[in-house]
Formats: C-alpha cells, sequence, structure tokens
C-alpha cells in the first residue's frame, strides 16, 4: 500500500511538473504580469517543493488513519449463510401454509423446550395454521394466571384465543440457569432480528459438523458450528433424522425440518406478509397503469404546445416604413 | 408581425385538436404557399419568400380517425386516469383509517366467554371484563317476580326488568356505581339487590336505582348466549 | 368503427358534472373488480399454498 502510494506520488510529482512548465511557458508568452520576470528554474524548484509537501502530509496522513483496523477476525464473523431459494421469499408468494403447520409441529416438539415464542398469540395460528377448535384445545393445554380475585389471589385457569404462547421458563435468570448462562432467544422475531434471516438459521440448524474441525478452539460447553459469530454456540444440534413424525407423512428429514421450522419463523416474525405481498402487488399493477396512462395524458396536454410553429420574421432595412 | 404568427398557432392548434373537420384538416396539412389562396386571411406584409414562413407538414401528426372517436377516446384516456387515481386514493385513506381501529390483541381482549353452568342458583359472579367489574347473578324465580312487580313510575330511573335483561334468570350489569364508579356490595342493601358502601346508594334485584344519590340503574353492556350455558360479553 | 361515438360523448364527457360523475363511479366499479381479480390471480398464484386451500384436510376431522 505504501508503495503504491510513493509510486502514485511520483506519477503526480510528475504531472505537476509539466504542468509547472507549462504555466511558466503561458507565463512568458503574456506580456503582462510580473510572473515573466521570474526564472524557470525558480518555478521549478517551487513547484517540486509544494508536490513534496503535499505528497508527503498525504503519506503522513495515511500512516495516521490509512490502514483499516479488522475488529473480528472471519471466524468471529461467522461463515456466510448460502442463499438458498426461498419460495415464500418471491414477490408474489405466500407462505405455503402446510410447510407453516409443519414447522409449528417442530417448534412445538423440538425448539419450544428451551426457546419462547411469546410474541405469538394463539388467535393468530387461527386461519394460519390450524382451525379454531385446534387451537382453543390447544390453548387450555396450558394454564394462564387470571385477575386478582376478590381477596386479591391470582388464580389459575386455561388458556383462551387472546393468550400467548407459553415460554419454557419463568424469565430470563431462570433460563440462563437451565442452560449454563446461556439465554436461549425468543423466537418471535428471530428471522428479522439476524443477519441472514432464513438462511442463516437453515445454515445454522443443519450447519453442525460432526466433529470441529483440526485446530478449532471449542469452549467447555459449547459447540462447534461454523455459522455462528464465534463458531462456539451453547445450543447442541438438535435436528436429526426422523425426530418428529409429520402428521402429512412428509419424510422428516434434518433438512426437512430446518425448512418447515425456519418458514414457520418467518411467518412468527411477518405475519401480515401474505397481505402485504398481496397489496403490493395490487399497487405495483394499478402504479404501472397508472404510469402509462399519465404518460399519454401528458403527451395529449402538451400536443398543442409542442406541435405549434412561432416564426419571427425580422423586418429588413430596405421594408421598413418610417 | 403579429398576424402571422397569431394565423400559424391558431393554425396549429386547430390541426392538433381532434375537433378538426376533415375538410380543415386537409388544409392545414399544406405548407404556407398554399395559405395564400382566396380564403386565407394570412397575407405577408413584407416582399419576397423566406424559408422561415413556411408552416411544416404535420400531417405525420394527424389524426387519422374521425374526430369524433378521437374525442371520446382522450376522454377516456383521462377520465379513466381520473379514475384510477380515486380509487387509488380512496383504498389508501381506508387503510390508513383501519390503522385507527382497535388493533387485534385488544379485539381479542374485547370478549369474555363464561361457563354459565357453574353458577348456581342465587349465587354472584363478578368476573373483569375491559378492566370493569362485570356481576352476573343468576336469579331465582321469586327475585324474578320481585323484580317485574316493582311500580316502573315510582323509579328514579325508570325501566321495565325485561328491558334490562335477555334471559329473565340471567342478570348481566356492569358493576360500576353511577354515582361516583365504586364497586357496589352484592346481596345487601335495603332492596335485596347492591348497595354502594362510598354514598349509600341501593340497588334492587334488577340493578334499578332505589334509594341514595345515583342517579341512574348499574349499566347493562352488551351479552350474548351463544349457546346453552355460555355468555359472551361484548 | 361500430361503437356509438357520439352518444357515449354527449352522455358520458360533454357534460362537466356528468363526466365527474362517471368518473367516481366509476371508480368504484373499477375498485371492485379490481379487488376481486387480483385476489383470484393472487389465488391462482398461490394455489395449493395458503390456508384456505388446506383447511379442508382438518376441518372434517372435527366433525
Amino acid at each position: 500500500m505504501l508503495a503504491r502510494s510513493c509510486l502514485r506520488s511520483t506519477r503526480a510529482f510528475a504531472g505537476a511538473r509539466n504542468g509547472a512548465i507549462n504555466f511558466s511557458k503561458r507565463a512568458a508568452s503574456s506580456s503582462s504580469g510580473s510572473a515573466a520576470e521570474q526564472s524557470p528554474l525558480g518555478l521549478n524548484i517551487a513547484a517540486v517543493a509544494s508536490t513534496a509537501v503535499a505528497a508527503g502530509s498525504i503519506a503522513w496522513y495515511y500512516h495516521l488513519y490509512g490502514p483499516t483496523a479488522h475488529a473480528m477476525t472471519p471466524a468471529e464473523e461467522g461463515l456466510h449463510p448460502t442463499k438458498y431459494p426461498w419460495v415464500h421469499q418471491e414477490w408474489f408468494k405466500t407462505f405455503d401454509h402446510q410447510a407453516l403447520r409443519r414447522g409449528f409441529q417442530v417448534y412445538r416438539e423440538v425448539c419450544a423446550s428451551c426457546h419462547s415464542l411469546s410474541r405469538v398469540p394463539y388467535r393468530s395460528l387461527v386461519g394460519t395454521i390450524m382451525t379454531v377448535d385446534e387451537a382453543k384445545a390447544l390453548a387450555e393445554e396450558n394454564e394462564y394466571d387470571t385477575e386478582p380475585n376478590e381477596q386479591g389471589e391470582i388464580e389459575k385457569r386455561p388458556g383462551k384465543l387472546s393468550d400467548y404462547l407459553p415460554a419454557p421458563y419463568k424469565n430470563d435468570e431462570a433460563a440462563r440457569f437451565a442452560n449454563n448462562g446461556a439465554l436461549p432467544p425468543d423466537l418471535s422475531l428471530i428471522v428479522k432480528a439476524r443477519h441472514g434471516g432464513c438462511d442463516y438459521i437453515f445454515s445454522l440448524l443443519t450447519g453442525y459438523p460432526d466433529e470441529p474441525p483440526a485446530g478449532a478452539q471449542v469452549g467447555a460447553g459449547l459447540n462447534f458450528n461454523p455459522y455462528f459469530p464465534g463458531t462456539g454456540i451453547a445450543m447442541a444440534r438438535v435436528l436429526y433424522d426422523g425426530l418428529v413424525e409429520y402428521e402429512d407423512e412428509t419424510p422428516a428429514s434434518t433438512s426437512q425440518m430446518a425448512k418447515d421450522v425456519v418458514e414457520f419463523l418467518n411467518w412468527a416474525a411477518e405475519p401480515e406478509m401474505d397481505d402485504r405481498k398481496r397489496m403490493g402487488m395490487k399497487v405495483l399493477v394499478v402504479t404501472s397503469v397508472l404510469f402509462a396512462l399519465s404518460v399519454w395524458v401528458k403527451r395529449y396536454k402538451w400536443s398543442w404546445l409542442k406541435t405549434r410553429k412561432l416564426v419571427y420574421d425580422p423586418p429588413q432595412a430596405s421594408n421598413t416604413r418610417h | 408581425m403579429a398576424p402571422l404568427a397569431t394565423a400559424s398557432r391558431t393554425l396549429v392548434a386547430r390541426t392538433s385538436s381532434t375537433l378538426l373537420r376533415p375538410a380543415v384538416s386537409a388544409r392545414a396539412i399544406s405548407t404556407s404557399p398554399a395559405l395564400r389562396d382566396a380564403s386565407s386571411t394570412f397575407e405577408n406584409p413584407f416582399k419576397g419568400e423566406r424559408k422561415s414562413e413556411k408552416v411544416p407538414d404535420f400531417s405525420k401528426y394527424m389524426a387519422r380517425n374521425p374526430s369524433s372517436v378521437n374525442q371520446v377516446f382522450s376522454y377516456f384516456m383521462v377520465g379513466a386516469m381520473g379514475a384510477i387515481s380515486a380509487a387509488g386514493a380512496k383504498s389508501t385513506i381506508q387503510e390508513f383509517l383501519k390503522n385507527m381501529s382497535a388493533s387485534a390483541d385488544v379485539l381479542a381482549m374485547a370478549k369474555v366467554e363464561v361457563d354459565l353452568s357453574s353458577i348456581p342458583e342465587g349465587k354472584n359472579v363478578i368476573i373483569k371484563w375491559r378492566g370493569k367489574p362485570v356481576f352476573i347473578r343468576h336469579r331465582t324465580a321469586a327475585e324474578i317476580e320481585e323484580a317485574n312487580k316493582v311500580n316502573i313510575q315510582s323509579l328514579r330511573d325508570p325501566q321495565a326488568d325485561s328491558d334490562r335483561v335477555k334471559k329473565p334468570e340471567w342478570l348481566v350489569m356492569l358493576g360500576v356505581c353511577t354515582h361516583l364508579g365504586c364497586v357496589p356490595i352484592g346481596e345487601a342493601g335495603d332492596f335485596g339487590g347492591w348497595f354502594c358502601p362510598c354514598h349509600g346508594s341501593h340497588y334492587d334485584i334488577s340493578g334499578r336505582i332505589r334509594k341514595g344519590p345515583a342517579p341512574l340503574n348499574l349499566e347493562i353492556p352488551a351479552y350474548d348466549f351463544p349457546e346453552e350455558n355460555k355468555l359472551v360479553i361484548g | 368503427m361500430a361503437v356509438p361515438v357520439r352518444p357515449i360523448y354527449d352522455f358520458l364527457f360533454r357534460k362537466n358534472y356528468s363526466m365527474l360523475g362517471v368518473v367516481f363511479v366509476s371508480a368504484f366499479a373499477f375498485e371492485m373488480f379490481y379487488d376481486t381479480t387480483m385476489n383470484k390471480v393472487w389465488d391462482n398464484i398461490n394455489r395449493g399454498r395458503q390456508w384456505k386451500d388446506i383447511r379442508h384436510k382438518y376441518a372434517q376431522e372435527e366433525e
């Protein structure tokens, strides 16, 4: 880098000298001004000196601030996830709700033992993943606090559709205590909250190697995952072939489960996506039609101006009447 | 100079106009020498002929359809743009206004389901609905009769008992005293109904004000019985 | 052109208020037509992916 900048500076130097010569020539040729009295040598020296000062100050500045400091090693950044062709991320595609249903099953049977999904109420499952009766039955499996009764006691009641999915731990401290100090993050917005979104989570879930590569340092109680920033992740590999049994008899391979649960988590983060995309399609079509119409109308309104011709015919001297 | 400019401008303006009749348009196609025929009012006051006076050939731009078709087409295009813009503006405003309505979680909390089979006859149940207590009383036949016997004209806030209940055995009302918003006590007071301990308002078994400072009967929320032994408030 | 152009013009566009009325009425008609058409197109693009396409599998089990 320094060598290159030196090279550049000499080039700039040469150019400056040429410029100086030109300038001196021009100055000599013009008759006015006191510059003509200076000798070309003096001008050359001045140019060389000022160029040297400029190049030197640039070099000094670069020496001080130039080289980029990388705070993190590539291992600390984590491996970039592969880009997968998610169908539900295409412009005009909804979620595959069958996959959402499978993904919710994976979440309930696998993820929910550690991760909460606290921003998703049962009522939002109705009409996207389950029927009303299924959701009600699911809600009633869990107990929730009532409002204080007349004695001020808080009792338990079965869940209702307006309740939110229960968390596996009472609070963050309990979660940390149960997991060797590592807090399993809430998964409600995890797709939005992580760089790479769906690709990252899919890569993370399927990216556990059988053994850490040679030379990799894995801390106590941690597992090696190249996609996780820092490569040491407290969560162990959880998805294995055949771990859950899908009700629609889809083969439950590791990647199938990971794909389904990622799509489900994307739904949890963006439950409005289907409606949003449908509205977006309508808006795009209508605005493109409007644009075409407005181009036509503009041409129509301007046509009288664009097709006229103004003639200015100045009177000739012989024709002027006095 | 003025007549020339005016003449050429009007001529061209009429060329572009869709109202132009075919006969007129034929003239417009011709260049300036043709303008000097008898029908033209244009006359160059200057001698000699110059290139700049020649009106360009606009025949390329001439409408090929009859003028009335073009006219309707133009109006249709302008009108279509207006209509689609109006539809877009309408749905934009509609979507913004939708934002002001209650959100889904509020709406989900706005209804409370009560299982009535667990409430025995002659018992009060208080539940919370939108942060307010709601009294549900399973009235006995004697209480219903008592509520109906009252001379309505003698009441401060005249209301028949049948106007206050959907099923006579179930009395559902907001447990907020209409005086200053205390919560009355059940099965108390001079009239066998509710008694507000704050300022001593007495309500009867239909929740009507009988004695004390309160001006109105206890309020009735919107409720419904979607099926037997099930009450939905809200 | 077989379209009766003159009556269309006289009836719809000649008076400003009638044109305005036509524009507003057609805006409503257009919106309804457009919404239903686009919803159909949307359902066609996403056939088999939406909840209403798979609901029958689960709703019938309840009854």
